[in-house]
């Protein structure tokens, strides 16, 4: 019988430790530089916290406000910068309505179309059913060119629509509803029929309730593919800055700022990394399985 | 029985009800994802710029450019020896960090949640925040590094010299940049690849280790190779092509840490794409690289798909 802290358990817990220091670096970075002074930061000082000693916010000066008015501690003058110097409350707004409005499109359009690929038989399903399957093997960042052309040409680059409308369709949300769908038992489609119910009535009331599970591992997929997506709002959103999505926010908080405002671009990057992070910290079975479930397809 | 019209049997009803219910997404699918495919294809024979009226053919240049000119045999360069790191090193990392976290007695699941942080967070965030933590002279890395001079390390020449010379630029050092970059992606990715270890972990049977004991099979390394490394199969191949698909499509580091520099040694293909296609407006140019791209892409696919076809149990 091997004890409980031989030799060997040391060991590995020493290598898994070590790795986690090393995971949790830019986090450590990036908490410790949002709570810093700048002067704290300039020189390597201060340990996680900072002093916090009273500070005159340099920033504040330049605004014209008095040394008395500018008297301030450093982790509330770099919130203070993040949320004033950007419209960042403006960018987080942004970030909720877009992934919310694709998942919510995703799943009207996916859900209907893996009931119909799952339990109707029709002209074409099979033809169908291959179109999903190919799409699955075209990544939406490698057609980001032509499809900037094509919502150029619309004329709808700049707006709301460009962000949301290239994502509403999911090949694979398709295919993992279908996989679900697949193994709801016809009895219960029958009766719901037998019932009275029409074919959208049976999606919404007998087929999804069923499907919850699924349905949830894919919200937290997409929901955390286009929080963080960067790639696709900077190539269709140019300059307005009311349509910003919060990681477009801090890149441009970095352009601005010329990388040398390093508290307040932290507190950005601490604002907008937190709702995903303190969500997974709560419900970290959820978002695993979620994250497997939607990775095993 | 009745005679029931014929449009109201209730095969006729579900014909009419599937093909409605299929019809929004099939459309979509054809004008989101295989219209712009053909877009590309067409246009990667063209010289079109956006707000041009007009358009130029010139039949394979844009592809004998690729081959031929130096900065996109760079771009190939930089983007094949990105993948070529990034998916062996986040793949083995995950692999080991799920073994590791398998057999310890405590903390597994606080490990777990250590390593799946990346993958939640904002690559971009982070990104920033990783080039802060490298920065030459207010970064803590070098900082920390520095600290080590005039100790025992000094007895590795990278070191002395780090010492002597200061240490590298990371980011803005043509020799270091690639890799920087690589390492952020790796450490991005392997908790996202050791959660699918995990859960592959758990699909071996109990019994087959039982079982290899009694055949006198009794080292950890024996085990693994007979047994745990076959049974995972299907998981490996299926975390290297996700692993390589996505270290293809790597963006949101290079736009924000080194634009493709310094001296193109970082100049992927997405990020091309985009300089060229979009910021450059040389639509034409950026076809091609596309399609290149969705080549190299679905091959990756398909090669995966063909894979699990067979059944991978080397078993």
């Amino acid at each position: 019988m091997t004890h409980r802290f031989s030799a060997r358990q040391t060991l590995i817990h020493a290598i898994l430790i070590l790795g986690a220091l090393i995971v949790l670096l830019p986090f450590y970075v990036m908490l410790a530089t949002a709570l810093k002074s700048p002067v704290e930061i300039a020189s390597g000082t201060g340990g996680l916290f900072g002093a916090q000693a009273p500070m005159v916010s340099e920033d504040c000066l330049m605004q014209g406000g008095a040394e008395a008015a500018c008297l301030t501690r450093p982790v509330l003058d770099n919130f203070r910068q993040a949320f004033t110097k950007a419209p960042l409350w403006r960018y987080m707004l942004n970030g909720v309505i877009v992934t919310a409005a694709i998942f919510l499109l995703q799943t009207l359009i996916a859900v209907p179309a893996a009931y119909a690929l799952a339990k109707l038989k029709f002209w074409g399903r099979d033809a169908a059913f291959a179109l999903v399957m190919f799409c699955l093997l075209i990544p939406v960042h490698a057609i980001a060119l032509p499809l900037y052309l094509m919502l150029a040409h619309l004329g709808l680059t700049n707006s709301y629509a460009a962000l949301i409308l290239p994502w509403i369709v999911s090949a694979f949300g398709i295919f993992l509803m279908r996989q679900f769908f697949l193994t709801v038992p016809d009895d219960l489609i029958d009766a719901a029929r037998m019932d009275g119910m029409g074919e959208f009535a049976i999606i919404w009331r007998v087929m999804l309730p069923t499907a919850i599970p699924a349905l949830l591992a894919f919200a937290i997929f997409s929901v955390v593919a286009h929080w963080n997506d960067y790639f696709w709002p900077r190539i269709v959103i140019t300059g307005d800055r009311s349509l910003f999505t919060p990681p477009l926010g801090l890149r441009e908080f970095k352009g601005d700022l010329d990388g040398t405002f390093y508290g307040p671009m932290m507190a950005t990057a601490l604002v907008i990394v937190t709702p995903l992070v303190a969500a997974f910290l709560v419900a970290q079975r959820r978002f695993i399985d979620g994250i497997t479930l939607t990775g095993m397809k | 029985m009745p005679d029931t019209p014929r449009l109201n049997r209730p095969e006729h009803r579900q014909a009419r009800a599937g093909s409605a219910l299929i019809a929004p997404a099939v459309l979509l699918l054809l004008v989101i994802l295989i219209l712009p495919v053909a877009v590309a294809a067409i246009l990667s024979f063209s010289d079109y710029t956006l707000g041009r009226s007009g358009i130029g053919w010139v039949g394979l240049k844009n592809y004998a450019d690729i081959f031929t000119r130096s900065s996109y045999r760079k771009m190939i360069t930089a983007t094949v020896l990105y993948v070529l790191v990034t998916v062996p090193v986040s793949v083995a990392l995950g692999l080991g960090a799920a073994l590791l976290i398998r057999s310890v007695r405590i903390g597994a699941s606080f490990y777990r949640t250590v390593y799946f942080l990346p993958v939640m967070a904002s690559l971009l965030a982070m990104a920033i925040v990783w080039e802060f933590a490298l920065h030459p002279s207010l970064g803590l890395v070098n900082r920390t590094l520095a600290q080590g001079c005039g100790t025992w390390l000094e007895g590795w020449p990278w070191f002395a010299r780090g010492c002597a010379e200061g240490f590298p630029l990371w980011l803005s050092d043509r020799d270091y940049a690639l890799w920087t970059l690589a390492f952020i992606g790796i450490w991005q990715s392997f908790g996202f690849n050791m959660v699918l270890y995990l859960a592959g972990l758990t699909s071996v049977p109990r019994d087959l280790y039982a079982a290899a004991e009694m055949d006198g099979v009794r080292s950890g390394w024996a085990r693994f190779r007979l047994i745990t490394w076959p049974m995972l199969g299907p998981t490996t191949v299926f975390v290297v092509t996700i692993s390589t698909i996505r270290s293809f499509q790597v963006f949101d580091t290079v736009e924000a840490l080194t634009h493709g520099g310094p001296a193109k040694s970082t100049y992927v293909m997405i990020y091309a794409i985009y300089e060229k296609g979009i910021a450059q407006n040389l639509v034409g140019m950026g076809a091609a690289i596309t399609v290149l791209f969705l080549g190299f892409v679905m091959l990756i696919s398909v090669a995966q798909r063909r894979f699990v076809e067979r059944k991978v149990h080397y078993a």
